[in-house]
């Protein structure tokens, strides 16, 4: 038995619901994530999550690098510091993709594990099929929230090459 | 009244700080279980302590099973604030000597009602 591909376990508008949740929460009441795609500038800031149970893979959150300060902000709110320093975008940033990430490992199948929030290049996408990307519009400004597959082929678990290799009895 | 916030992410330590600064707390801040220890070692004593799961070093849960099996510790109030939202890892933590389970994103609002069910609002903040 293979894993399934994450296009089998989840769709869009989950991830959607998943980071509006999020948003509303941690951005602000009244802030909106429009399910709008949008293209994303040059310079961009992406920070994932790892996932690894049944199904392994990444969550990743993307935008530019502009909108990961403006977010920063909105998060921390009246507890921002006057001067925003690189760390503190990158830590805003990361937190933003472990709710986002948490959140989407609470609906795929467990027992999983949540890794830490890393930020800068994230890690290769997997195959095509298993790859399920949200585009939106924040404030007018584009990001992606994408559920990435592992890169190589879907693994087979050792219990279930155990189990196939049983012999009835 | 103290807290304690425990939570790798700084943000996080901001908003939760912030947030129990507001209710009427004197706070400090850990990025890590063992750094949460230390700050117990030092004789610093909180009402609470709000702990995030996944965490460098030493995880939430590890914290709370130590914090439990201390019993100069069985006063301190512990609050898991995390994104592991699945049914088996609250149980998990409850288990383990949890108090409490918030589940981000949460909104101040939350965070002010479950201290309010465990007691731990100061009378000024729970009007």
């Amino acid at each position: 038995m293979t894993t399934p591909v994450i296009t089998a376990l989840l769709d869009g508008s989950t991830i959607q619901e998943i980071a509006e949740q999020a948003w509303s929460a941690l951005v602000g009441e009244e802030e909106v994530l429009v399910p709008l795609p949008g293209e994303l500038p040059a310079a961009t800031l992406s920070s994932w999550v790892g996932i690894a149970g049944p199904w392994t893979g990444s969550v990743v959150l993307t935008c530019g690098t502009d909108t990961a300060e403006q977010l920063t902000r909105a998060l921390l709110r009246e507890h921002a510091p006057e001067e925003l320093d690189a760390e503190d975008v990158s830590d805003a940033l990361g937190e933003l993709a472990n709710v986002v990430g948490g959140n989407v490992k609470a609906v795929l199948p467990g027992p999983a594990a949540l890794g830490l929030p890393e930020v800068g290049t994230p890690p290769a996408a997997g195959q095509p099929a298993d790859t399920l990307r949200v585009d939106a519009l924040w404030r007018g400004q584009p990001l992606s929230i994408t559920v990435q597959g592992a890169l190589g082929p879907p693994h087979t678990p050792a219990s279930d090459i155990e189990e196939e290799n049983e012999v009835p009895l | 009244m103290r807290a304690l916030v425990i939570d790798d992410s700084r943000a996080m330590r901001r908003i939760v700080g912030g947030t129990l600064e507001g209710f009427g707390y004197e706070t400090r801040q850990a990025g890590h279980g063992q750094e949460a220890l230390d700050v117990l070692h030092e004789g610093w004593l909180p009402e609470v302590c709000t702990i995030d799961w996944n965490m460098p070093v030493m995880d939430g849960l590890q914290f709370v099973s130590t914090v439990r099996a201390n019993p100069a510790w069985r006063a301190v109030t512990l609050v898991m604030v995390t994104s592991e939202s699945e049914h088996g890892q609250i149980v998990r933590a409850l288990a383990a000597g949890a108090h409490e389970y918030v589940i981000k994103p949460f909104t101040a609002d939350a965070l002010r009602d479950k201290f309010a069910l465990l007691g731990l609002l100061p009378q000024e903040a729970a009007l």
